[in-house]
């Protein structure tokens, strides 16, 4: 498919329970990764995720205040912000890769964020190959 | 500790382009505290090679080795064998690792990692201040503790300055003028006519004015 990328999902087990067949709305071919806790989330597996071949990585956290091991999701922005100098040093969009606070209990919030998070890659596809 | 900040990525790639087996090699000291150059930014900075290579269409091997100390020939030992297995090293140790490591094993391509920028302390998690210029005459014993070397602009030895406005400095306003603060605290202290004592002139032979710097310990040394 045309418009059909592969992106990945890095989140944490306590986040929701959305699975492949929830996410089955986007057409693009989805990676989950599930870890013990976002904050577990290094940038080394956001990169190797690009080096795997996707086009965007979605980090996926608990709700500020809500993670189980507190602080977890918000070691996990940080390590999105520190992969996003790494990508723009290697001229790739830094917003390939998104930090995404999610209610842990509604798989719709989570699912929501997921397409609106390929929406954008598939921009981002359509500018590259355009210009 | 010494304070180090990574390279940029272009100049890394830029070093390393002719090989296809390198290895990234940390030092567990002060780069490791600075967060430069440890166990992590080993790893990170192996995975960014990696996928700057993939997208140059050369793919490279990278190994990830992070030594105690670069700064000691000891712990350099195992180079002995792994200089046998990879093409280069990119060493994130400050700039005395990098040396070394090119003194004890010329036949090794070492490539810096990291700039090596100053002496500094870890004021709040990623923040990093000078507070020290290793200059080797030391006079803050003469400035209630506080360096008029490393943090003023001018490295002056009879501040304030002109330029000293509501205890900022010109240079730059974010910065505190410290001759503002030395003055203030000796003045609290009572201890304000210190500085109108003559100090004999600076010597900054010790800062590096007279060539290489040794220091020699014959009491620790092996004969």
């Amino acid at each position: 498919m045309r418009n059909s990328f592969k992106i990945a999902i890095l989140c944490c087990n306590y986040t929701n329970l959305a699975e492949r067949e929830d996410l089955a709305v986007i057409p693009g071919e989805i990676i989950i990764k599930r870890f013990p806790c976002s904050g577990h989330i290094e940038i080394t597996d956001i990169l190797r995720s690009f080096r795997e071949g996707v086009k965007g990585v979605m980090v996926a956290g608990c709700e500020r205040g809500s993670c189980h091991n507190l602080r977890g999701s918000e070691r996990a922005e940080r390590r999105v912000l520190g992969a996003r100098v790494i990508l723009q040093e290697l001229n790739i969009e830094p917003e390939r890769v998104s930090m995404f606070f999610v209610s842990r209990l509604d798989s719709g919030d989570f699912v929501e964020k997921a397409k609106h998070f390929y929406k954008k890659i598939v921009q981002l596809e359509r500018k590259e190959r355009s210009s | 500790m010494i304070v180090a900040e990574r390279r940029a990525l272009s100049e890394i790639l830029k070093n390393i382009e002719p090989f296809e087996k390198i290895m990234v090699l940390g030092c567990r000291g002060c780069v490791a505290i600075c967060s430069a150059g440890g166990d992590r930014e080993v790893a990170i900075l192996a995975e960014a090679i990696r996928l700057g290579r993939e997208l140059q269409g050369k793919p490279i091997e990278v190994e990830e080795e992070t030594f105690i100390r670069q700064c000691d020939p000891e712990y350099l030992e195992p180079l002995r064998e792994i200089k046998n297995r990879v093409e280069a090293i990119v060493s994130l140790a400050c700039g005395v690792g990098v040396n070394l490591i090119a003194d004890l094993y010329p036949e090794i391509r070492v490539y810096p990692g990291v700039d090596t920028t100053f002496y500094g302390a870890n004021l709040s998690l990623g923040e990093w201040v000078e507070r020290c210029r290793g200059c080797g005459d030391c006079i803050i014993d003469l400035t209630a503790g506080l360096c008029p070397i490393a943090r003023c602009a001018k490295n002056l030895l009879n501040g304030p300055c002109g330029g000293s406005k509501g205890g900022r400095c010109e240079v730059k306003a974010e910065m505190p003028c410290i001759w503002h603060e030395i003055v203030e605290r000796l003045f609290k202290r009572g201890e304000l006519e210190k500085l109108l004592e003559l100090w004999p002139a600076k010597d900054w032979r010790p800062a590096g004015g007279d060539g290489l710097r040794i220091r020699v310990r014959e009491d620790l040394r092996d004969r």
